[in-house]
């Protein structure tokens, strides 16, 4: 499975997850309270800073993942042009791609298993209550490996599908086929889950 | 709510990967310009198809992927940036609006397959995604009713309307070809 | 090595009876079942590994109840599924070999999974993500996981339905080699070929039991004589 973590090493990359999500947390809730236009744009012009301390390369896959956030920023300055709000407008678009920059910071500097790593010590307390959190965590690694085989799945539907019929794409048509076939494997993923130890005998150690 | 089987945790997990499939499915995009994805088709259907529990669950399965780092939203988003729009709660609603859709299929035993689909993907995958969606948004950006509603709201709600039709048409197309397999119905 | 006891176990669902009454006791080395599609084959082997209890009767491994104890049943059958997609359960191969030696409670799982790898040559696989193995590899994979758990009998439905010569003879070759104990479920006689026992089933009961070459003689004649038309595909 991709994931959005990127291949330009970082010297964030070296930092621990915890520390990353936890300055996030904090880095996100002082955006939220900065009022000040210019407060506003030194944050953006830090962001920026973080990104092009590794190179351009880098610089530019962020740019490219915050592509998707231009029509919210455009929807919200359309309004606030509307209203005659431009000030108030100006703030809220600039700490909307500061947050979201610094977000995919961290997603684009920290690995899929260090995060998994995160949540496994956020739950901990939860283990020590007595709650099982390995049905969850058994989950995560399914739906990884099954976006895969449910994809393959998907695209021979709709190859079968253009093969008998005029049109050229199949869309939203192959939703139900596929959901029976996610069904079906359901019954013998589960078989053969339980035929490992399923999920309570074992693993406790 | 009895014991968690190895077949619960199995079918929450395949349908958070369906929902992940359908989000790759080409796009239409309406006459108002805004795209739509089959991904909150595939949110209805957790609901209509896994009932509200399961399918809230393999709603927030798809979540957490998603803020973790895979690409899992249309267009190869995902990541933690997507929490950080005032959008976000059309996102971090899913699994309210998995629940309530499978809800309303699982208490509205009488209606037809199909109705009781339709019903449900509107209560749940519309009426309880936007108010949860809305009062975000005004919490996140922030901003009064008026802007949320004209902004956040209006745009997606006629693509919103065709998925619902649609989780209704799949439901029952479903339903017909393995009868008694919906374990929202069963 | 534990026996295989079967006494008048059946099993039925919603009222049609897929697998009739059968008692047998299974201690052959190298046993093999071959039958019709529907013929209840795989039922069969779900019973033995202990997926499913039976709906009348008991089934017994080495004494003990493998559907209500799943400790024990860890220990005595591994069971290898036709299609290995259906039992890779993730991402990457070393995750899919340790899996079920973390079941088991074993602390060195993770070390026996790669011993269980490099003994199959195989253990710059570790990291692998199992979306890029061929098919055979799957197979061999689901193998291994199963394998690395040391059970005592290894049950297998259809292993070889689709995958190439080549790669047929080359998991034949492992099979054969296996000290374990192998129940082989096939609906082709050529794979049974050599068994010290082989078992008919036809509708759900034994039409017969004995020596490989005997019964899978009279299993190809009656095949031969079945009729072209697919009148028994209805229903």
């Amino acid at each position: 499975m991709i994931s959005l973590t990127s291949p330009v090493e970082t010297v964030f990359h070296r930092w621990p997850a915890g520390l990353k999500l936890a300055l996030l947390c904090v880095a996100g809730t002082g955006l939220f309270m900065l009022a000040s236009l210019a407060g506003q744009l030194v944050a953006l012009a830090l962001v920026a800073a973080f990104y092009t301390l590794p190179g351009m390369r880098f610089a530019r896959a962020g740019l490219a993942a915050l592509r998707p956030v231009a029509l919210f920023a455009a929807l919200i300055a359309a309004w606030h042009v509307a209203t005659g709000t431009l000030a108030e407008g100006a703030v809220i678009v600039l700490r909307l791609l500061s947050a979201v920059a610094l977000a995919n910071l961290v997603t684009m500097t920290t690995r899929l298993a260090d995060m998994l790593a995160v949540l496994h010590w956020l739950t901990a307390p939860l283990r020590r209550i007595g709650l099982n959190t390995r049905p969850p965590e058994l989950a995560i690694s399914l739906v990884i490996r099954f976006i895969p085989v449910l994809s393959e799945k998907g695209a021979a539907l709709a190859e079968s599908y253009r093969a008998r019929s005029p049109r050229r794409r199949a869309g939203w048509r192959i939703a139900a086929p596929l959901a029976g076939l996610a069904l079906d494997d359901a019954d013998h993923v589960a078989e053969a889950l339980r035929a490992r130890g399923g999920l309570s005998e074992g693993a406790r150690k | 709510m009895s014991k968690v089987s190895e077949r619960d945790v199995v079918m929450i997990a395949l349908f958070a990967a369906l929902i992940a499939v359908l989000g790759l499915v080409p796009k239409l995009t309406l006459a108002s310009g805004i795209p739509i994805t089959a991904q909150t088709l595939g949110i209805m259907l957790c609901g209509t198809v896994l009932g509200a529990w399961r399918g809230a669950a393999a709603a927030a399965l798809f979540c957490l992927l998603t803020l973790l780092g895979l690409p899992l939203l249309a267009g190869g988003r995902g990541g933690l940036g997507v929490l950080m729009t005032p959008w976000a709660g059309f996102f971090v609603g899913f699994p309210i609006a998995a629940f309530v859709t499978g809800l309303v299929m699982e208490r509205m035993r009488a209606l037809p397959v199909a109705a009781g689909a339709a019903a449900g993907s509107v209560f749940g995958g519309i009426v309880a995604l936007y108010v949860f969606a809305l009062a975000w948004y005004m919490l996140a950006k922030p901003a009064g009713l008026g802007e949320a509603v004209t902004v956040a709201a209006l745009p997606f709600i006629p693509g919103d309307l065709i998925k619902a039709v649609l989780a209704a048409l799949v439901t029952q197309a479903l339903a017909k070809a393995r009868p008694g397999a919906l374990p929202s119905r069963g | 090595m534990s026996e295989i006891r079967l006494e008048r176990a059946a099993y039925g669902v919603n009222g049609r009876e897929i697998l009739c009454p059968l008692t047998l006791t299974l201690d052959e080395r190298r046993i093999g079942v071959v039958g019709r599609n529907g013929s209840g084959k795989s039922t069969l082997a779900r019973l033995l590994a202990g997926l499913i209890a039976p709906t009348g009767g008991a089934v017994m491994v080495g004494g003990d109840d493998l559907f209500a104890d799943r400790k024990a049943a860890l220990a005595r059958v591994g069971i290898l599924f036709q299609n290995p997609d259906h039992q890779i359960i993730f991402p990457t191969c070393g995750e899919e070999v340790s899996f079920g030696l973390v079941q088991q409670g074993r602390n060195d799982a993770e070390a026996a999974a790669r011993a269980a790898m490099a003994e199959i040559g195989k253990a710059h696989w570790w990291d692998r993500p199992v979306g890029t193995l061929s098919g055979g590899q799957r197979h061999l994979l689901c193998l291994v996981s199963v394998l690395a758990m040391a059970p005592e009998w290894l049950i297998l439905d259809e292993p070889f339905a689709g995958l190439d010569i080549p790669t047929t003879r080359a998991l034949h070759a492992r099979l054969a080699a296996l000290p374990q104990r192998v129940v082989m479920i096939s609906h082709d006689p050529e794979a049974l070929e050599g068994f010290d026992r082989v078992i008919w089933l036809e509708a759900g009961a034994v039409a017969a039991d004995g020596p490989a070459s005997e019964v899978l003689a009279r299993f190809r004649a009656a095949m031969e004589g079945e009729g072209d038309d697919l009148t028994d595909l209805a229903g």
